[in-house]
């Protein structure tokens, strides 16, 4: 067993409360590769956990524009460039009549876009993950609430991390083997 | 429970002696500016004067529209979040029957206004209209004989009268619902008005629609366009939500929502800002779209006129102004939660919301050449029209809002939406 690496150490509370403070202690700390595991979405515990807003708008925003330009390049190039035909009297190419598709094509490419990102910021689909081993974090999606810390993270240190958790309120604090 | 302390603190003392004074040089201001409006009509160009006038009451009338419309969705939806929110708009609801004395004597003026000088030019059978290149009287205008079983003075009065009984009647329903929980506590006046909503949202739709067809399209009245009320209802909508922001700031800056309303609500406003000006957007540009496909030249010169002189460039300023600028800039999120932020924006929204007003409404007269008669310009009676009925749009608010709590305190949502988190 002791060969085998640490993936972190994961500390257990009780209610919403104490996990919220937990995470702003440790947030104070100066960590980077952590998390808090709860059965339901906690309000403030973006700020609690000093989280950043999400990037995902980006990738809506890029998604948007590819659909919106391009949108309007396919509808010119069939229509003006490559077998121009004339319509009801109406220019070869107006943004007029190229807008309806090319606005759909925006919030098509836009929704791609944001699920995309969604799913490349996450890192999913995930399988598998260390923090599964431990047998108490199914209460996880139940009762109870968790702070996972990571070994790869510069300020982990067994021991200190381990008297930190303990420190801020986690009870049953377990080393989680990679 | 710190939220809920503040708002005691805020309810029941606001105002003051300054307010009072505010009320009052609001009152002032506002009968000095229709008095001003009032000669213009006598003094200046008649037609000019009115459309000014028309323009300025229809800005501040569809922003109390839109509070109407949102205060009625708060209650449809039980929502929470907004219940902070919804007094001030209650209290903006009471302009209806000022406004609504202003419409008719512009009605008045119309319908007894010598030939060719009266707002709604169907009004009088010798005035001229422009048919196909060609002037002729309203009486030789078989458009108009067609028209004229809806189209004539007795049942124009007659809806007008009737819309306004809808705004005023089942805004004070609401209204009135809200203060009594204020005094007695009770719960069931929630259900009270979550009924009339009911029923409110749909006379609201309908009012509201045809209210525009009637006072707005029928300025030229040989032209229709059957989106025309979606679009004067988005346009309300954006309207109201950018005047909801900067009164429930300038509430927070005078301290009476001082942690009350917080970023959570500015950032809600902000987002439905967003999608209505995506709303309005699409509105416009469908109605301009199927005119443009369709091609046909009983309704494209509608389009065409706005394309004369100055109207060209009101029109890109629209495109550019009234959605591009607002729509890129509310996507982001910073934008929508600091207050310096929304403040701009929102001025930015109403200035050209009324742009978009003077667009719709000042071009409507006629030169005999079919082009528009009066270029695009605000002179002196606008500004006296504008600044008059926001006056006494003003001074009505200020007069319901002295007299109630500051929030409706006793709204079984109040404490969920003091509350309110993203």
């Amino acid at each position: 067993m002791s060969e085998e690496k640490t993936y972190g150490l994961i500390a257990s509370f009780a209610t919403p409360g104490e996990v919220m403070h937990a995470a702003e202690n440790v947030r104070d700390k100066g960590f980077k590769h952590w998390d808090v595991i709860t059965p339901f979405p906690v309000h403030g515990m973006n700020e609690a956990m000093g989280l950043k807003r999400s990037k995902v708008p980006v990738f809506t925003l890029l998604g948007g524009a590819t659909g919106f330009f391009g949108g309007m390049l396919m509808i010119w190039y069939m229509n003006a460039y490559d077998y121009p035909i004339a319509v009801g009297g109406k220019p070869m190419f107006s943004p007029m009549y190229a807008f309806p598709v090319s606005y759909e094509l925006t919030i098509l490419l836009a929704a791609f876009g944001a699920i995309i990102g969604m799913f490349l910021l996450n890192r999913l689909p995930m399988h598998y993950h260390p923090a599964m081993k431990h047998d108490a974090v199914d209460r996880a999606s139940n009762d109870r609430f968790y702070i996972v810390i990571e070994s790869s993270d510069p300020k982990f240190e067994e021991k200190t991390t381990t008297a930190l958790l303990n420190e801020i309120g986690g009870s049953e604090v377990t080393r989680i083997d990679d | 429970m710190s939220n809920g302390k503040s708002a005691d603190t805020a309810a029941p003392a606001h105002g003051g002696v300054s307010a009072e004074i505010w009320k009052f040089r609001a009152l002032i201001v506002g009968v000095a500016g229709l008095a001003v409006t009032l000669i213009g009509l006598f003094a200046a160009d008649p037609v000019r004067v009115g459309l000014g006038t028309l323009i300025a009451l229809v800005f501040w009338l569809s922003i109390g529209l839109g509070m109407w419309f949102l205060i009625m969705l708060f209650h449809l939806f039980d929502a929470g979040w907004g219940t902070v929110i919804r007094r001030p708009m209650e209290h903006a609801t009471t302009i209806f029957p000022w406004i609504g004395i202003v419409f008719f004597v512009l009605v008045v003026y119309s319908l007894f206004a010598d030939t060719d000088q009266g707002l709604w030019k169907w009004m009088n059978p010798d005035n001229t209209v422009v048919i196909a290149g060609e002037t002729a009287t309203v009486d030789d205008d078989l458009l108009y004989h067609h028209k004229s079983p809806y189209l004539n003075n007795a049942f124009f009065i007659l809806r007008s009268l009737l819309y306004f009984g809808i705004f005023i009647g089942v805004a004070t329903v609401l209204r009135r619902a809200s203060f009594s929980q204020d005094r007695d506590g009770n719960g069931g006046w929630t259900t009270v008005c979550r009924k009339w909503s009911a029923a409110g949202i749909i006379l609201a739709a309908l009012s509201v629609t045809f209210a525009s067809l009637d006072w707005l399209m029928t300025l030229e009245f040989h032209w229709f366009s059957t989106i025309f009320g979606v679009w004067f209802f988005s346009a309300s909508m954006r309207a109201a939500l950018a005047a909801t922001v900067l009164v429930c700031l300038l509430l927070v800056y005078l301290g009476v929502f001082q942690g009350v309303f917080k970023r959570s609500h500015l950032y809600e406003l902000g987002r439905l800002s967003l999608a209505f000006t995506v709303f309005w957007a699409y509105i416009a540009f469908s109605q301009y779209f199927l005119i443009w496909n369709a091609n046909i030249p009983e309704v494209t010169y509608w389009y065409v006129n706005r394309e004369h002189e100055l109207w060209w460039w009101v029109g890109l300023a629209l495109l550019f102004g009234h959605f591009f600028v607002p729509f890129i800039y509310l996507l982001f999120y910073k934008n929508k939660v600091q207050p310096g932020r929304m403040i701009f924006i929102c001025v930015w929204i109403l200035a050209f919301h009324l742009l978009d007003l003077y667009f719709n409404i000042l071009p409507t007269k006629q030169a005999e050449s079919g082009l528009p008669y009066y270029n695009f310009g605000v002179n002196l009676w606008d500004v006296a029209a504008f600044v008059g009925i926001g006056g006494i749009c003003f001074w009505a608010f200020m007069q319901s809002y002295l007299g109630q709590k500051a929030i409706p305190v006793r709204d079984p949502r109040i404490l969920e939406s003091l509350n309110h988190h993203e």
